[in-house]
């Protein structure tokens, strides 16, 4: 894999990102740092998304579960135990791993529209559960506020995100780029094929689901104690779901890159639109042009991207 | 071309990154900035909204504050979610650099951006909800959660306010013995039930037959109500807080013969006739004040004049109790800002703050006071403190402050009145017709 | 007992009706329109525009609720769904993602507060302790007789074949001359009509508010999953399972778990009969 000539302007391109990145706070403002921070967060979401449902075509709409989980764990064992974070992270990490065998359940035998059903089931019912079985623990509808934080500040908050992010993006994307990912991806569109030519798509799958429910755990726990609160509403919701799904996929499924762009871009677009419509015009204005950019190019911006970029180099080539 | 397309995506993510390093809204330095936080569309929110920008609009006419400053008014939408919350609390204090906050959100909004405010340490005041758990914290953490003030009385103290009517009115006047108690599936639900269970059943010597606890989506209150007259109580009581129309709506519709009254946060506000369409009539509820048919005093009344001018016809036509608070709390911390120099140090203006007291006077008696309980001071009724929850009184005659709670009916032809506690009453508690009394 | 049988009978009439179009489009073009319960809503609040604000007559501001949820689900099919063709997971999305914008569009015109709307009809039906409202047994006769009405016009009407055979068959039935786009925008007309009037009648019964179009798209995609692709009996029959476990939940066990029921009933159909209970049987 080394020896792919290409491989040395990849990284190339990575090390741009993470100087970037690095460099970042010399010019924005703590506001800005503050917006990087929840898109770090999104990027994680929707790149956890991206492994399992963009690679293997297992489409999850049930990904704030995963995210709840961890983030829940992690919050009641501070909360209640007080858990030291080193000890309450990694727990959180195993309990959505647990969780993610219970999502792969199902996708034994069912694909498609069915599996992203039952995902949502599983989200609702979620939902449902932490508000009604023990409040006096979940902090049912309320939740809990007053969580333990990792760090303060804008300053430090934005290097640890993006420090997790820009690492799981580098591994998820070399683990794309590897017979194992090509594998996944040969899953989502024939997986009986992948089936006959030996390979156990069993094993192939539960890897990527269980890729899938460490970073939702790792982003879902760091998120949680980000956020230093936590409420059924603001986890298992609809309007989370999409903000990770629309992330994912209106930067481009399966890249890794796209998912990191969709979410800058939709998380920048609504904070962007803040100053000027501050009601909920912003919203409508936001959703609208999230939907006509994904209508227009469902392989989504990374696509489009790549599209102008090919345009005009074959200019100047030419 | 594959190679190009990592490097045209970290171009544009840079470019993104570039562009928003000059996001940032300059503060002039002779200028105090407020923020709100809240819904935009909502009628709750919008009454906070409102409220402040009367009150400011008044400051900034008398020449503004802390030696001429004028007060600038940013903006930031939750849309009633805990993450849109936590981010507008962030761009209040980051970007727009804001002074004082104040707060119209409901409970999970407030307790998600809660953190936020400790680290900032912005001086916040909260004007609609009542959780009681959030005033526990600055009971007990006073040194991290003291720049928080609360100018709605908690749901503590409105519950047990309500006892009292209990006892006066439901048991002695009214002669009911038993009651079923129907409570949406919400943690404010589970708060109310819990109160009206353990005290208000043995103190006012009416018996809980059962509680009927149900989803907040729920369709069809049929089966509910049958189960509920089923077991044959002398009335209803009903706590809702999210979706209190359609169980009021569907209770007229089905006219259920039996008394309905309880916590219904839907029948609050002046538009709840329109909003029900007429079919809300019958129904009364336990409100903060000023409520739906309170008696008025003069400060509140030119208040309200000085709304129904600016904003006609846009809803709410009238305030909701938040409006009024948000109106004299955010002059309140004003006038604090003013005798601590400012709204740092932290530690003079939350004293100050502290200290603000106002009381107005209807006809020479205590009518409503905006002031704080202190930071170890005892209630005596309920035995615990309340530190920076609005200065209520839960005793009659309330001349210490504002009693917690009023209740108020609305009657079948579309009017409103506050039924209890007697010295507030403009109208009689009733049922509706349908049901025998 | 009695009493909880014609409740239940009332609610799954109603969830039938919620259900059957979203059962129709899923049967012939294989997709789940997640702006189903846009129809219901924008049915609802088009009626109460008409008859509580303009004081139209009631029947015309039906119609025109009709109208609005036919021509809005036109509008989906034409703009979206057509361009997205071949891509289910595609039109699920951009389908979801408009059901969120017109959230924000309804809360633009008429804020977070939500309205309740006026019964059909007035007065209730007393009889043994058992209260019907009228506006509720109207709705729920009424859902009977569209319902009644939908199974004679697929099985006995040209079009109504044609439907049914695109949805067992789409290659087939083109090969056979049936244009499958022209049946596909007929199903999605239909489909928004039958939403439109599930929404009235589902907002006299509860309450207009911008979050609505999620409960009832719920109860569709239950009905759906748990009933198996496209059969309009099916629907029927798991409309009611739900409609009565519902009712059981509510008056019998705990009030509060009626969704969970819901949710637990779908992942163990899914995962124990992904095809549904009626598996793939014909419209």
């Amino acid at each position: 894999m080394w020896s792919d000539p290409n491989m040395r302007k990849y990284m190339i391109g990575w090390a741009l990102f993470g100087v970037a990145l690095l460099l970042l706070p010399q010019f924005a403002t703590t506001g800005t740092l503050r917006i990087f921070i929840f898109a770090n967060f999104i990027a994680i979401f929707a790149m956890s998304w991206d492994i399992l449902s963009g690679r293997t075509g297992y489409i999850s709409f049930g990904h704030p579960f995963l995210i709840g989980i961890a983030a829940y764990t992690s919050a009641m064992l501070t909360y209640h135990l007080e858990t030291p974070l080193y000890l309450s992270i990694p727990l959180g990490i195993i309990a959505t791993m647990v969780g993610g065998t219970l999502f792969f359940l199902p996708a034994l035998r069912i694909r498609g529209t069915y599996f992203a059903l039952v995902t949502l089931a599983f989200m609702e019912l979620m939902y449902q559960l932490t508000q009604v079985l023990r409040p006096d623990i979940t902090g049912g509808t309320r939740g809990l506020s007053g969580l333990p934080t990792l760090l303060t500040g804008a300053l430090p908050n934005y290097y640890l995100s993006s420090a997790v992010m820009f690492v799981i993006a580098i591994c998820l994307w070399l683990l794309v780029r590897s017979r194992l990912g090509t594998a996944l991806s040969a899953i989502s569109m024939d997986e009986d094929a992948v089936k006959s030519s030996g390979l156990d798509t069993t094993k192939l799958k539960l890897f990527a689901f269980m890729v899938s429910a460490f970073v939702a755990g790792v982003g879902g726990t760091l998120y949680v104690h980000y956020l230093g609160s936590i409420a059924p509403r603001a986890i298992f919701d609809i309007n989370f779901l999409f903000t990770i799904l629309i992330a994912a996929l209106l930067g481009g499924a399966s890249t890794i890159i796209g998912p990191i762009m969709g979410a800058f871009f939709l998380t920048f677009l609504l904070e962007y639109l803040r100053p000027i419509i501050p009601g909920t015009e912003r919203y409508f204005i936001y959703g609208s042009i999230a939907l006509i950019v994904y209508v227009l190019e469902p392989k989504g911006l990374h696509h489009i991207i790549q599209r102008i970029y090919g345009a005009l180099t074959k200019r100047s080539e030419a | 071309m594959k190679i190009t397309k990592l490097i045209a995506s970290a171009f544009a993510v840079s470019a993104v990154m570039l562009a928003s390093a000059f996001m940032h809204t300059a503060k002039a330095a002779d200028e105090i900035v407020v923020g709100f936080i809240g819904s935009f569309a909502s009628d709750t929110g919008k009454s906070t909204l409102r409220g402040a920008e009367i009150a400011i609009e008044e400051l900034n006419a008398k020449g503004g504050v802390l030696g001429g400053k004028k007060i600038k008014l940013v903006t930031a939408d939750t849309r009633e979610d805990v993450t849109e919350g936590i981010k507008a609390y962030e761009y209040l204090a980051e970007t727009a650099k804001a002074d004082f906050i104040i707060s119209g959100s409901i409970d999970d909004v407030s307790l998600g951006w809660l953190p936020r405010m400790v680290e900032y340490k912005i001086p916040t005041l909260d004007t609609w909800t009542s959780y009681i758990g959030i005033i526990d914290k600055v009971v007990k953490e006073y040194d991290k959660y003291k720049m928080y003030f609360m100018n709605v009385a908690s749901d503590e103290a409105l519950a047990t306010l309500y006892i009292d009517f209990g006892k006066d009115v439901l048991s002695k006047q009214m002669g009911w013995k038993s009651v079923v108690i129907l409570q949406e599936d919400t943690a404010f639900g589970g708060a109310i039930n819990g109160l009206v269970k353990d005290v208000l059943a043995p103190e006012a010597g009416i018996e809980v037959l059962d509680t009927i606890v149900y989803d907040v989506n729920t369709v069809d209150f049929a089966p509910i109500f049958s189960k509920a007259e089923s077991l044959k109580p002398d009335f209803i009581y009903t706590i809702s807080s999210v979706k209190g129309q359609v169980v009021a709506s569907q209770y007229v519709k089905l006219q259920v013969p039996l008394a309905m009254t309880g916590v219904n946060v839907g029948t609050m506000g002046h538009e709840y006739w329109d909003d029900t369409g007429g079919a809300g009539g019958g129904v009364s509820s336990l409100s903060p004040l000023p409520s739906v048919g309170f008696a008025l005093d003069d400060t509140s009344k030119a208040f309200v004049e000085t709304y129904k001018a600016k904003y006609g016809s846009s809803r709410p036509v009238f305030p909701h109790f938040n409006g009024f608070n948000a109106y004299h709390g955010l002059k309140q911390a004003m006038a604090a800002a003013e005798k601590a120099g400012g709204f740092k140090p932290l530690d003079a203006w939350v004293k100050a703050m502290e200290n603000e007291d106002v009381i107005i006077k209807k006809d020479g008696k205590m009518w409503l006071r905006y002031g704080f309980w202190k930071p170890g001071e005892i209630e005596p009724r309920t035995k615990r403190e309340y530190t920076h929850n609005i200065k209520f009184d839960i005793t009659p005659p309330f001349d210490d402050g504002a009693p917690s709670m009023v209740v108020i009916q609305w009657y079948e032809d579309g009017s409103s009145a506050v039924v209890y506690p007697p010295k507030y009453a403009t109208g009689k508690f009733t049922v509706p017709s349908w049901v025998k009394k | 007992m009695s009493q909880i049988i014609i409740q239940g009978l009332l609610l799954s009439g109603l969830y039938a009706l919620i259900a059957v179009g979203f059962t129709m489009i899923f049967s012939v073009g294989r997709v789940l329109n997640l702006a189903y319960g846009v129809y219901i809503m924008l049915g609802g609040y088009v009626y109460f525009q008409c008859v509580q604000v303009w004081h139209l007559p009631k029947p015309l501001g039906f119609l025109i609720a009709v109208g609005a949820g036919v021509a809005f689900a036109v509008a989906t099919y034409q703009l979206l769904v057509r361009r997205l063709e071949g891509n289910p997971v595609a039109v699920e999305i951009s389908t979801l993602i408009l059901a969120v914008v017109m959230q924000a569009l309804i809360v633009m015109i008429y804020g977070a507060a939500s309205r309740t709307m006026w019964p059909l009809v007035n007065g209730v039906l007393r009889t043994d302790g058992i209260t019907v409202p009228y506006n509720i047994l109207i709705a729920t006769i009424a859902s009977w007789f569209i319902l009644g009405g939908l199974m004679w016009f697929v099985h006995k009407t040209h079009l109504g074949r044609a439907i049914m055979a695109v949805s067992m068959d789409r290659k087939g039935a083109m090969v056979s001359g049936i244009d499958p786009r022209r049946i596909s925008l007929i199903t999605w007309m239909i489909s928004g009509g039958l939403g439109a009037i599930a929404g009235v009648f589902f907002a006299t019964y509860t309450q207009l508010d911008p979050s609505m179009w999620v409960g009832p798209l719920i109860i569709a995609v239950a009905v759906v999953v748990i009933g198996g692709i496209g059969s309009i009996v099916g629907s029927l029959i798991v409309a009611h399972l739900i409609g009565f476990m519902e009712t059981i939940t509510t008056s019998l066990l705990a009030a509060e778990l009626r969704g969970v029921f819901t949710m637990l009933l779908i992942i163990i159909v899914l995962i124990v009969a992904p095809k549904g209970l009626f598996g793939r049987e014909e419209l």
